[in-house]
């Protein structure tokens, strides 16, 4: 090697850095809310409502204390089905992963599962069980669950199996393995499920609530289509997934920069 | 130190073979033929032998993590502790450590895995991490740690666990030069204190002449042991005293002849 190399010089402009990586974002989002305006413009309001609108129906729906029962059912339907997918889909993962006759026995039904088309398990879900809590929470794990699963049993296949030997010769029983070698490999996956199941679940509870729970966001959803109002229905929607990308960025975001916390890029 | 004349053995092996099947052609490849060897108590024995000659495979089924096809393989535990199971360490290649786990927890690892009592495992830890000169470090995470000083806490993880036999497997292979030169010394000084049995496997002579009690040179295709040569060299060695150079010379000389005369 000979020469010198090019010093790169680090640009700074007038702005201070974080400005500068919301600038772009920002950008976006104001000109969406003004071609949302625009468009608004050539619609009656509460057939295609501007921003202004939407906020105030928004604030008009959690000023009546009734809303936030309405939201709490849901939010309960979602976390009851989440929380069982999260836990049979890793099951299942994890001893398909573990175990070679169980991967060949789930392998075809967890494709059988995913290939099945959403909307008939909601339709199946109100047949079978009628307008119950049963419903939806048997839509949502139906339908998350092989997704969970198939992601935790392609995390076993990238387990370390000079990890496995390390802790075979200094004799870890099989439950220190798992909670000290294996599951901590898998977090990455584990933490990609949880995401991707919440967001599904939240979804499915929705649609498993419009099709037929009589409660519910989905029920409000259904109650103001039957109006024609669509300014409410998007205050409905919109809201709620405001709320569920906050419980993603409050609770996923942070625990995931706890248990990474061994990975430098992470230390601070 | 007490060099007793009757020494018990701590690993006794015999006629040991091991084969690969080889897939498609319904034959098997032999890894091992008929190895025979013995490791006394309290000894540092090497294995010297060239890349792929089947070093390592003899450590996985000494350690338990590999099947073998004939021969015997036994370990005695220390002092004639005819009851307990032999404690058996094995410090790899690479450190292996559990990276999410902090030093401290990396070693209570083994030592729950071997059944240590809780109450012992502050102190365990805090000996043997001062003992690899890396006292202070409990609460880091590895990937924290530069390679050597990752393989220090390997290190320290086997001798926690106060083992029956200590396997190692080219530990100082993925180090640079200097950092694998220190590690030698600073292991010799700590085998002066731990004492344990310890069966090294390298392909550098000259790593085995400075450390070992003894040496086994194997040859490869078919791998066999053909050479063991015990070393009296007193200790604290020096890698560049002449008695080393010199014995690190005829082993050279011996082992190519071997080598280069299979082909």
């Amino acid at each position: 090697m000979h020469g010198k190399l090019p010093l790169r010089k680090s640009k700074r402009g007038i702005l201070p850095d974080p400005v500068r990586r919301m600038l772009p974002g920002a950008l976006t989002l104001v000109a969406a809310i003004i071609v949302w305006k625009a468009i608004s413009l050539a619609f009656i309001p509460i057939f295609f409502p501007g921003p202004a609108l939407l906020v105030k129906r928004i604030i008009e729906i959690y000023s009546d204390p009734a809303s936030y029962v309405v939201v709490g059912q849901t939010l309960a339907r979602i976390f009851e089905g989440f929380v069982i997918s999260m836990l049979a889909g890793m099951a299942i993962g994890l001893v398909m992963g573990l175990k070679r006759s169980i991967e060949i026995f789930f392998d075809s039904w967890i494709m059988v599962l995913l290939t099945f088309p959403a909307v008939c398990w909601a339709f199946l879900s109100v047949l079978w069980f009628g307008l119950s809590e049963t419903a939806p929470i048997f839509t949502i794990v139906l339908i998350v669950v092989p997704y969970v699963a198939m992601n935790i049993w392609t995390g076993t296949k990238a387990v370390e199996n000079g990890l496995i030997q390390m802790g075979t010769v200094y004799k870890a029983n099989r439950f220190l393995m798992l909670r000290k070698v294996l599951i901590p490999q898998l977090m990455p996956y584990i933490f990609s499920s949880l995401r991707i199941s919440l967001s599904l679940s939240w979804k499915i509870a929705l649609v498993a609530e419009a099709f037929g729970v009589g409660s519910g966001v989905g029920q409000r959803l259904t109650y103001w289509f039957q109006e024609t109002r669509v300014d409410m229905m998007l205050a409905w929607g919109v809201s709620f997934m405001i709320i569920m990308v906050l419980i993603d960025l409050l609770v996923f975001r942070s625990l995931s920069r706890r248990i990474f916390a061994w990975r430098p890029q992470f230390a601070t | 130190m007490s060099q007793g004349a009757k020494a018990s053995s701590a690993i006794t092996i015999d006629k040991l073979i091991k084969k690969f099947p080889l897939p498609g052609l319904g034959e098997n490849f032999v890894v091992l033929h008929d190895i025979s060897l013995t490791v006394d108590e309290g000894k540092f024995v090497s294995i010297v032998g060239p890349s792929g000659c089947g070093k390592s495979t003899l450590l996985n089924v000494i350690a338990g993590i590999e099947s073998y096809d004939g021969g015997t393989v036994t370990i005695h535990p220390k002092g004639g502790r005819a009851t307990a199971e032999p404690r058996i360490a094995y410090v790899f290649q690479s450190p292996r450590l559990l990276n999410w786990l902090t030093v401290e927890n990396n070693i209570n690892f083994v030592l729950e895995a071997q059944k240590v009592p809780r109450a012992r495992w502050r102190e365990l830890v805090a000996k043997n991490l001062e003992m690899v000169g890396l006292a202070g470090q409990e609460r880091n995470y590895p990937l924290n740690l530069s390679g050597g000083m990752q393989q220090r806490v390997a290190i320290a993880r086997a001798l926690a666990i106060e083992p029956d036999i200590l396997l190692m497997d080219e530990p100082f292979s993925h180090l640079d030069a200097i950092t694998a030169r220190k590690m030698r010394f600073d292991l010799m000084e700590i085998l002066q204190r731990a004492k344990p049995t310890i069966l090294f496997v390298t392909h550098d002579l000259s790593e085995a002449v400075f450390l070992s009690d003894s040496i086994y040179m194997m040859s490869t295709k078919p791998a066999r042991i053909f050479k063991q040569v015990s070393i009296d060299i007193p200790r604290p060695r020096k890698p560049e005293d002449s008695t080393i150079l010199d014995l690190e010379k005829t082993l050279v000389r011996d082992f190519f002849s071997v080598v280069e005369a299979q082909g």
